[in-house]
């Protein structure tokens, strides 16, 4: 302390240890918060086609197009400790060969911000809905949910699945539209 | 011309006392402590109304710039108490031939 450099290294330190202790303060404010947010998810449109899956087995796989409308109001989750959301719509559904398969169709980042009541209509995926093998087709129960990682200044990663999720049954027969 | 200029300049720099006394050190610590302290606290509860980290950590930023201010130069209140040194003690002539030993004995150590 008897000399400009010294108490400017001093100064800085405690600084840093006090914006430290603070960061700690932001995140024990919002680890406990309840993330879940109410969200509707309608499908309009199921088409079903078997087709070559380059990427997989040899064998023709099934391919799903789904149009869906998705709304949600995620005003509620952004806090202090909030940057931004990473929003994705999940299939999920059992087949014969795996009891459950997970392919995400699409997906959405929401910065701080941004517009935060989502109202999508007739969206279609950004990914392809393949199948390993031909488990879609006459599936009775493919569920699809809306999920977030909300990634925050300080601390955990919490991801939140949405509460509101669908379930529907898919096509009996391929290149055929069926309409919800 | 210029290197004389420079070589004076920086002697001028070096010059530049910036100690602060005892007393002073101390009451520089306490008040950037105090000031980052109620900086820190002020910013966490106005970054908590507003939702909005970001100010929390601009309003101590704030805080640090103003305890540089304060307690980095060495301001007069913080040289209010110099130590009391004992007056120079006049050599005595016999103290002349001691002084090469002090520096082979230092030379030894070294």
């Amino acid at each position: 302390m008897n000399t400009v450099l010294s108490r400017a290294n001093s100064l800085f330190a405690f600084s840093l240890s006090v914006m430290a202790a603070l960061t700690f303060g932001c995140f024990v404010t919002t680890a406990f918060k309840d993330r879940r947010v109410p969200v509707d998810i309608h499908v309009s449109k199921v088409m079903l086609k078997n087709v070559d899956d380059f990427t997989g087995p040899r064998e023709r796989s099934d391919l799903g197009f789904i149009t869906f409308d998705i709304s949600a109001d995620l005003e509620p989750i952004f806090d202090w400790n909030v940057k931004q959301l990473f929003l994705y719509l999940s299939a999920e559904y059992a087949t014969k060969s795996n009891s459950l398969n997970q392919v995400v169709l699409w997906d959405k980042i929401v910065l701080r911000g941004e517009n935060t009541k989502l109202s999508f209509r007739d969206m279609k995926s950004k990914y392809f809905f393949f199948d390993d093998g031909n488990g879609l087709r006459a599936n009775k129960n493919i569920t699809l949910t809306l999920s977030w990682n909300v990634v925050p200044n300080a601390g955990i990663l919490p991801l939140v699945a949405g509460s509101g999720h669908v379930s529907l049954p898919f096509p009996e027969t391929y290149e055929t539209t069926k309409s919800y | 011309m210029h290197f004389s200029s420079t070589a004076n300049m920086l002697s001028i720099f070096k010059s530049i006392p910036t100690h602060m006394d005892y007393k002073g050190q101390k009451l520089a610590e306490q008040i950037f402590q105090g000031i980052i302290l109620i900086s820190a606290v002020i910013g966490f509860i106005y970054g908590l109304i507003i939702q909005q980290f970001g100010w929390t950590v601009y309003i101590v930023m704030g805080g640090f710039a103003v305890s540089c201010v304060l307690t980095l130069p060495p301001w007069p209140m913080y040289r209010k108490s110099p130590l009391p040194w004992q007056p120079v003690i006049p050599e005595s002539s016999g103290e002349s031939p001691q002084k090469p030993q002090d520096g082979s004995k230092r030379k030894k150590h070294k």
